[in-house]
Parts: C-alpha cells; sequence; structure tokens
C-alpha cells in the first residue's frame, strides 16, 4: 500500500474517532423499553441496549474516553524518544549513562502493577484515564528510548552531527531536520502509535474488569460508557444467551478501528 | 571502553534494590499527594476509624517510619492482614496461595514463546510467516481471553469451575498470555533481527568458510542481547497476567493484585506489588548471570600467539 494510501487510511479512521469522540452525549438518553436489545435495523445504526438505549451512544462515550488520553500519551513517549535520540547525538556519554540506568529501572518494573498502583491512589472523585495514560507512557518510554537512540547510534551519533555542521549546516537544522524528521521519524511515530493502541486497550481492560466485578471503572465516571461495555454486553451472548451478539461486534469493530489507525500511522512513516 | 562487568554489575544492584523501590515509590506517593495518608489509603467515606488504622499501619509517623516498619515485617514474612479482600487473613498466605497459579501460568505461556525463539533463531520458522504473527498479536489479551472464557463456558457449561474446567482455563490463559498483545510476534520478529545482524558479521562468514556452524558461533555474542529480550517477554507477559487471570477467573497474584486495587486494600496491593517486583528482580539476576558467563566464556577463549 502506498504512503498515501495508508495516510488517508489513518486520517479516515482518526476521524471518524473523533468525531463520535466530540458528539458524545454527557449522559445516555432515557432508554425506551420496546427497543430492549434491539437489533441494528430496529434501532440504527448499531442497536439498543437491555433498556433500549442507542449503542451509538456507548461508541461515543468510549472514545471521548479513550481518544484524547491515548493520544497524549502517545505524545509523550514520542517527546521523549526523540529526546533519547538527540541525546545520543548529542554524545554525552555522563547524560546518557544516567538515563540508562534510570531506564534500566523503569522497564524492569511490571506496567500493569504500577498502573494499577496509580489506579489505587486517585481519589475516587477525580478517576480518569488522562494520568493513567500518562503513567503507561513514562513506563513504556525506556523502550523507546532505546530504540531511538540505537537509530542515532547507527547514524554515526555525535561524529554525523560534526559531519553535517562541516558541511554548513546549522544545529537547528542538523537536529531537527536531517536527524528528527529524516531519520528519527519512523521510530517515533511507531512507537508512540503502539502506545496509543496500548492505553486503549488498557482502558479495555482496566474498565471490563471493573464492570465484570459490577465496580466504578478506574478511567471514566459512572456517567460515562466505556467501549468495555459493549464488550461486556456482548459476551453476555455467548455465555448467558442474550440477545447483544451486535453489541460484541461494535465493540470489536472499534477496536478494530483504533488498531488499522495506528497500524497505517505506522506504516505511512516507515523508513524509506 | 566500558569494563565488561560494570553492565550486569548495574543489573545485579538494580535486582537487590528492586523490591525495596516499588514500596518506597508508593510510600512516597502517598506522601506527596494532598492529605492524611491514612484517609488517601481508606477514606473515610468507606472505611470508619481512621485514626486506629493510622496507628495500627504506621501511617501516623511520616513516610520513613511507615516504610521502615513496613519493609522490616515484609523481611520476616508479615506482610500484615488483608482488609477487604479476604478480611482478616494474612497477607503472606493469601500471596502464598496465589503465587504458584501465576508462575505456573506464566511458565506455560513461556513455552510457545521460547519455542518461536529457537525456530527464529534457527531459521525453522520462515520469515514470511511474521506478517501473520504480527497479525494475530495484534489481538487484546482481552479479547482473546474473552473468547477462552466463552470457549469454557460453553463446553463445560454447569461444571465450568470443577477441576477439569480449571485446568483447561489454565491452558487457555496460557496461550493466551503467549500469543496476545504482540507477544510471541515480537519474539520471533526480534530474535530474527538479532541473528540476522550477527549472520552479516565476517566472523560468521569465516567461521562458515572452516566448515563450522553459524548459530554456535554466533550464540555467545547474541546471548545477552537475547536474554535481554526474554526477560522484556516475561515482563510482558507477568503485566498481562491480571487482564487474564481475572477475566479467565484464575486465582493468581494478578487476580488478588486487581481484588486489592478494586477494593482499595492496601496491604493486599502494597504486598502484591512487592511479590511482582521481586520476580522482575530475579529476572534481572538471571540476565546478570547469563551476561557473566558469556562474559567468562569469551575471554576464556585462546588468545592467539604473537605469531
Amino acid at each position: 500500500m502506498s504512503r498515501m494510501g495508508t495516510g488517508i487510511g489513518a486520517a479516515v479512521a482518526l476521524a471518524v474517532l473523533v468525531v463520535l469522540a466530540l458528539t458524545a452525549p454527557e449522559h445516555l438518553a432515557e432508554g425506551n423499553r420496546e427497543l430492549a436489545f434491539a437489533r441494528p435495523a430496529a434501532l440504527p445504526p448499531f442497536g439498543g441496549d437491555q433498556l433500549g438505549r442507542p449503542l451509538l451512544q456507548y461508541a461515543q462515550q468510549g472514545a471521548r474516553v479513550v481518544l484524547g488520553p491515548a493520544i497524549a500519551a502517545a505524545i509523550l513517549v514520542g517527546v521523549l524518544s526523540t529526546m533519547g535520540g538527540l541525546v545520543r547525538c548529542v554524545g554525552d556519554r555522563r547524560v546518557e549513562s544516567v538515563i540508562q540506568g534510570f531506564s534500566e529501572v523503569l522497564g524492569a518494573l511490571p506496567r500493569m502493577v504500577v498502573l494499577l498502583v496509580a489506579a489505587l491512589l486517585i481519589p475516587s472523585g477525580e478517576r480518569s484515564l488522562l494520568p493513567l495514560a500518562l503513567v503507561w507512557a513514562i513506563l513504556a518510554a525506556p523502550g523507546a528510548v532505546d530504540e531511538a537512540a540505537a537509530v542515532a547510534e547507527r547514524l554515526g551519533g555525535a561524529r554525523f552531527v560534526e559531519a553535517l555542521r562541516a558541511h554548513g549546516f546549522s544545529r537547528a537544522r542538523v537536529f531537527l531536520y536531517h536527524i528528527v524528521l529524516l531519520n528519527l521519524r519512523p521510530v517515533v511515530v511507531r512507537q508512540s502509535s503502539e502506545v496509543l493502541l496500548q492505553v486503549t486497550f488498557l482502558e479495555l481492560g482496566l474498565s471490563y474488569l471493573a464492570v465484570q466485578d459490577s465496580q466504578s471503572s478506574f478511567t471514566h465516571s459512572d456517567s460515562l460508557k466505556s467501549w468495555a461495555d459493549l464488550l461486556y454486553m456482548g459476551y453476555t451472548s455467548i455465555g448467558l444467551g442474550m440477545p447483544t451478539g451486535h453489541a460484541l461486534w461494535l465493540g470489536l469493530g472499534l477496536v478494530a478501528v483504533v488498531t488499522t489507525m495506528a497500524k497505517l500511522t505506522t506504516s505511512m512513516v516507515r523508513a524509506r | 571502553m566500558t569494563a565488561w562487568w560494570i553492565r550486569p554489575g548495574v543489573r545485579l544492584l538494580a535486582a537487590f534494590l528492586l523490591p525495596l523501590l516499588v514500596p518506597a515509590i508508593i510510600t512516597a506517593l502517598i506522601w506527596a499527594l494532598p492529605g492524611d495518608p491514612a484517609e488517601i489509603i481508606c477514606p473515610p467515606s468507606t472505611c470508619g476509624g481512621t485514626s486506629e488504622l493510622a496507628a495500627r499501619w504506621n501511617l501516623d509517623a511520616g513516610p520513613v517510619h511507615f516504610f521502615r516498619e513496613w519493609v522490616g515485617s515484609a523481611l520476616s514474612n508479615d506482610f500484615g492482614r488483608s482488609w477487604r479482600v479476604e478480611q482478616g487473613m494474612p497477607v503472606a498466605d493469601l500471596l502464598r496461595e496465589s503465587l504458584p497459579l501465576t508462575l505456573k501460568l506464566v511458565g506455560l505461556a513461556l513455552v510457545p514463546i521460547v519455542l518461536g525463539v529457537v525456530g527464529a533463531a534457527t531459521g525453522l520458522i520462515p520469515a514470511r510467516a511474521d506478517g501473520v504473527f504480527a497479525a494475530v498479536g495484534l489481538v487484546p489479551a482481552l479479547v482473546f481471553s474473552l473468547i477462552g472464557a466463552a470457549a469454557i463456558v460453553v463446553n463445560f457449561g454447569s461444571s465450568a469451575f470443577d477441576a477439569e474446567a480449571d485446568r483447561w482455563r489454565l491452558l487457555a490463559g496460557a496461550a493466551v498470555l503467549g500469543i496476545a498483545d504482540g507477544a510471541f510476534a515480537a519474539a520471533v520478529s526480534g530474535v530474527r533481527g538479532l541473528v540476522n545482524a550477527e549472520r552479516n558479521q565476517r566472523y560468521v562468514s569465516i567461521a562458515l568458510l572452516r566448515g563450522e556452524r553459524a548459530l554456535e558461533n554466533m550464540l555467545p555474542n547474541v546471548m545477552p542481547a537475547l536474554a535481554g529480550q526474554l526477560r522484556a517477554r516475561v515482563l510482558h507477559l507477568l503485566s498481562g497476567a491480571v487482564v487474564v487471570e481475572v477475566v479467565l477467573g484464575l486465582p493468581g497474584v494478578g487476580d488478588l493484585l486487581w481484588a486489592g486495587t478494586l477494593l482499595q486494600d492496601f496491604g493486599v496491593v502494597l504486598a502484591a506489588a512487592t511479590a511482582f517486583a521481586a520476580i522482575s528482580g530475579g529476572l534481572l539476576v538471571l540476565q546478570a548471570f547469563v551476561e557473566i558467563g558469556v562474559a567468562l566464556h569469551v575471554r576464556r577463549a585462546p588468545s592467539l600467539g604473537a605469531a
């Protein structure tokens, strides 16, 4: 697939998610018992839940819960990995050693464990995905920094900068254009996309586990619904034989949209 | 040039500090957050007698006192008692009951990963299969776990919680952990990349000309990186174990940690997080030993004379 094609695909997937998030209602609409478990044909476009409320609103609220924090986490990882690559090109051994030691310890922590501890410490009234997403991004950063640093190393590190400076290029141009834009971009964007995907899956996981235990989610207030609610509702169609298979397909479809967006973005910026 | 022992030395140091670091970070966070630590750990809306709890949990004399007391007790295998998950039960007993299942789950999940690593290193798994593995690996552990749980419910019906179903649950959990979230795909592609890069080195070509096998020559050089990749994979499995255990109903440490978090049982969370950190520390020790072993092996090689 061409870069243009993948770029358009990623942009369309992102646009779908942004539109869903921006049009999300504050609260779910009043139910209509006559439309309980309605199929998509009876309550377009996605059908209804057990109270006859449209599943479209679940999709919208889920997008609102996940999109902002996932993008924020992706940006944070992108910035940190770019800095890791640039530090390698500056060639300051002491700074590199400090980063390496820090990465070693941070990278040795099981992410989910740290995340649950963070979730426990967030006051129940202020629950949101954003702090958890940022914690996840920080925990994911060592791998991204390492990879960006390895790319910079392969370029030649400080010698690459020296060589380009000798050709008369300004420091800003060497670092921002030659190193970041031309060489670090594929790695940085791929790592950011992966974290975006991971944060989405993380939200799904945490919310699903909470819904399963009939508890409040750590990632959003009780007035909002997550895509995990769709998966849970849909799962009852298999486990309990409830007529909610359409919710399962919608939940899986939304996961597929995010996955496609992340993968197409990665493909769009792949190294030539 | 940096001395060879620095890297494994740092790992060993990190391994011993990690189980202390986790409770230290949690302690620091509790005191860094605005408000009374006792009320953060157990909000008055859900807990009665916060001052008694503060005294019992050593929360009333500052972070250093709390940390020292907790670590001191933990070293003598006393993690306190559970407040909510299993009220009044010693947390050490809860850990002892749940830890073997998690280790079994992660151990079984490692089987496909190790097979993938061997297959990629030896070339038994062709590179064209990587795309398929990557596509399968895109599916999150939650979705695969749901499929596994559904399959067990459908197949076992009312006897979904007997011993036979438990065995299948464990196997399903291990398969999910070993495949989902790119675990298998990353292991295969990571090792393939590593081995292919090493295969291009001149010494490997020379070894082949001498009639030796490439892998035998490469192994000492790729072993440290391979150990690092495997450690990362196991850490990934430990992280994923939380979701898999809860969805599939496996009573391991991940399930315990989740229950503690959900029910705000601080003692259970602190102990379970420290247990995970201790396992992670153990992995660092293993990696350091591999690095030391390789370094000693390389230095034992016969040196060329001054001919």
